[in-house]
């Protein structure tokens, strides 16, 4: 028993280191974010700041656009997320309670936008959205990222909606609720977890999103990714304001996944597991 | 008024996502076919001259386009090989503590949520020659004489691992916390049962453990295959396809062709090709580790 309790501890600690060691990439970055600019590029490098300053954080300020662009990826991710859920609600409860054939069907669909890279249609998206008058405007970008989130999000839904009890709709019918009331008052209310947690993973695809927003935005609403890129060309590199930016763009995500942590993973791993 | 049947249900439910992939997924790939077969130019998107086959015959024989695709295989090797070996020690090992894990899970969920420029960023930062935390560890720890000893993104022959360490980084947790969730599945009954055979570690591991996680492998090496296939913003930020295109994988390659060079002609037919060719290994894979899998049993 003995040797066993010493075995687990041991092992206890050799994970623990790995995961040390795993995280330390980003505990380095919000260190070297926290430095003063000179320090951050100090030869050698230093782990932690000799003082805290938070001057890297203040130049931004000066950096005008690149404050914008954080507003236009809050506004595209937020309208990205309305488009997909009031899509895919609908559509991943037809998959789940219909017809083996649409569940089929939109999961070959999912299947095959996964296998897309996003380079190959981005010309086409800019023809369509050029027609629709939609260059460089937030709902043209917004729609290029529900491209990705909308299969993506019929699929979770599904999987949430699949495990509700079918007891519950055919309750309400009986009581004289239209399949309509059904899906609004009984579906939608006991499904709000998994629809909050497809909200988010949908909010955070389109907040990191890189290509179609470089190709569909110019300088109107061009969002953080692309602005943080193009901080780097632009300025040659100033990699303390590097970090601090990397640090400001994470930190929704950060947020996001903490207030949600297992359900993210849950959901994460809901689609993998169940194939 | 026209009676709701289940069918008319369905088809109502279903028809605004159907129209939108209609015509933001499948008309955009159409585009991207039509245009495999013409000769446009990216100041006049809407015409162009019929070619014929002329775009995949060039894109075929241009010995970019191949070195292109074998760097984008080759990427795709180093970060699946290392992301699964990675994450698949690390599910065996949160699997071993059980219950215990739960914190150092969490933790290890963290890069799951990095936004992939950050990491790509944060990379390229600890990775600079001289001033990079990376080689300062490295010359601390007496592997190399000399900070300045390994140019990781400069150095041909290495960019293309270089490269692979953000998405190594950031997916591994992924791959971990999927198999672990898998691992968790397995009834103990299973694996008791075959201790009481008298099965070694390895032989339950081997016989046992593999076989029953098989479709969930498949599904974790076929993802995350395409999307490092894919992969295009960690790259771009990092090196833009460089040294002298070292890594150039295919998704630069056609993005330059398009937006730089303005061949988008030529580059449609790439990523025709480049999407058949990822349909044709997705299904290999599918075929090779799952189908044949469940054939044994």
């Amino acid at each position: 028993m003995k040797s066993s309790l010493a075995s687990r501890t041991l092992l206890t600690l050799l994970v623990a280191l790995i995961v040390l060691v795993y995280g330390f990439p980003y505990a380095f970055l919000v260190s070297t974010s926290l430095k003063s600019p000179q320090d951050a590029l100090a030869i050698p490098p230093t782990l932690l700041p000799q003082q805290l300053s938070l001057e890297n954080y203040a130049n931004i300020g000066e950096h005008p656009t690149v404050q914008r662009s954080f507003g236009n990826s809050a506004i595209i991710a937020l309208l990205s997320t309305v488009i997909t859920i009031a899509l895919a609600v609908p559509a991943a409860y037809a998959v789940a309670r219909y017809g083996a054939w649409a569940g089929k069907a939109f999961l070959f669909v999912v299947l095959i936008t996964r296998l897309i890279p996003p380079v190959a249609v981005g010309i086409p998206l800019f023809v369509i959205m050029r027609a629709l008058g939609l260059i460089d405007t937030h709902l043209g970008v917004a729609l290029a990222h529900s491209t990705i989130s909308v299969p993506l999000g019929i699929w979770l839904l599904a999987s949430f909606m699949e495990s509700i009890p079918r007891e519950l709709e055919e309750a309400a019918r009986v009581d004289g609720c239209s399949r309509f009331g059904a899906l609004l008052r009984i579906i939608i209310p006991v499904a709000s977890g998994g629809i909050a947690v497809t909200a988010i993973f949908v909010f955070l695809a389109s907040w990191n999103e890189f290509l179609f927003s470089l190709l569909l935005s110019s300088t109107g609403v061009k969002t953080a990714p692309i602005a943080i890129a193009e901080f780097k060309t632009q300025y040659s590199i100033q990699w303390g304001t590097m970090t601090s930016l990397a640090v400001l763009f994470s930190f929704p995500v950060i947020i996001f996944s903490l207030l949600m942590q297992k359900r993210i993973i849950a959901g994460l791993t809901v689609g993998a597991v169940k194939g | 008024m026209i009676k709701l049947t289940d069918r008319r249900f369905v088809l109502l439910l279903l028809a605004p996502a159907g129209c939108f992939l209609v015509i933001f997924v499948a008309y955009p790939l159409l585009l991207l076919l039509r245009n495999s077969f013409y000769e446009v130019s990216l100041y006049a998107l809407n015409d162009g001259v019929y070619v014929g086959w002329d775009n995949f015959v060039k894109a075929l024989s241009s010995p970019r386009v191949r070195e292109s695709a074998g760097r984008t295989l080759n990427y795709t090797l180093i970060a699946l090989s290392a992301e699964f070996v990675l994450g698949f020690g690390a599910a065996l090992l949160f699997n071993a503590l059980g219950k215990r894990s739960e914190i150092l899970r969490t933790i290890f969920a963290f890069p799951l949520m990095i936004p992939p420029i950050v990491a790509g960023l944060l990379w390229r930062f600890m990775l600079i020659d001289n001033i990079g935390i990376v080689n300062h560890i490295l010359e601390t720890l007496g592997i190399i004489g000399d900070a300045s000893d390994i140019s990781w993104l400069g150095d041909r022959d290495l960019v293309l691992f270089s490269v692979a360490l953000p998405n190594i980084w950031l997916t591994t947790s992924f791959v971990a916390l999927v198999l672990y969730t898998g691992l968790q599945n397995i009834p103990a009954e299973l694996i008791e049962a075959a201790k009481i055979d008298g099965a070694n570690n390895w032989q339950r591991f081997h016989r046992v453990t593999v076989p029953l996680l098989r479709p969930v492998i498949a599904v974790v090496l076929i993802l995350r295959g395409i999307d490092a296939a894919r992969a295009f913003d960690m790259i771009w930020i990092q090196t833009e396809g460089g040294p002298r295109f070292a890594s150039e994988i295919l998704s630069i390659h056609i993005y330059r062709a398009m937006i730089r060079y303005g061949n988008v002609g030529e580059a449609s037919a790439i990523a025709t090709l480049f999407m058949l060719g990822m349909v044709l290994a997705s299904a290999l894979a599918f075929y090779v580790i799952w189908g044949r899998g469940s054939s044994q049993s």
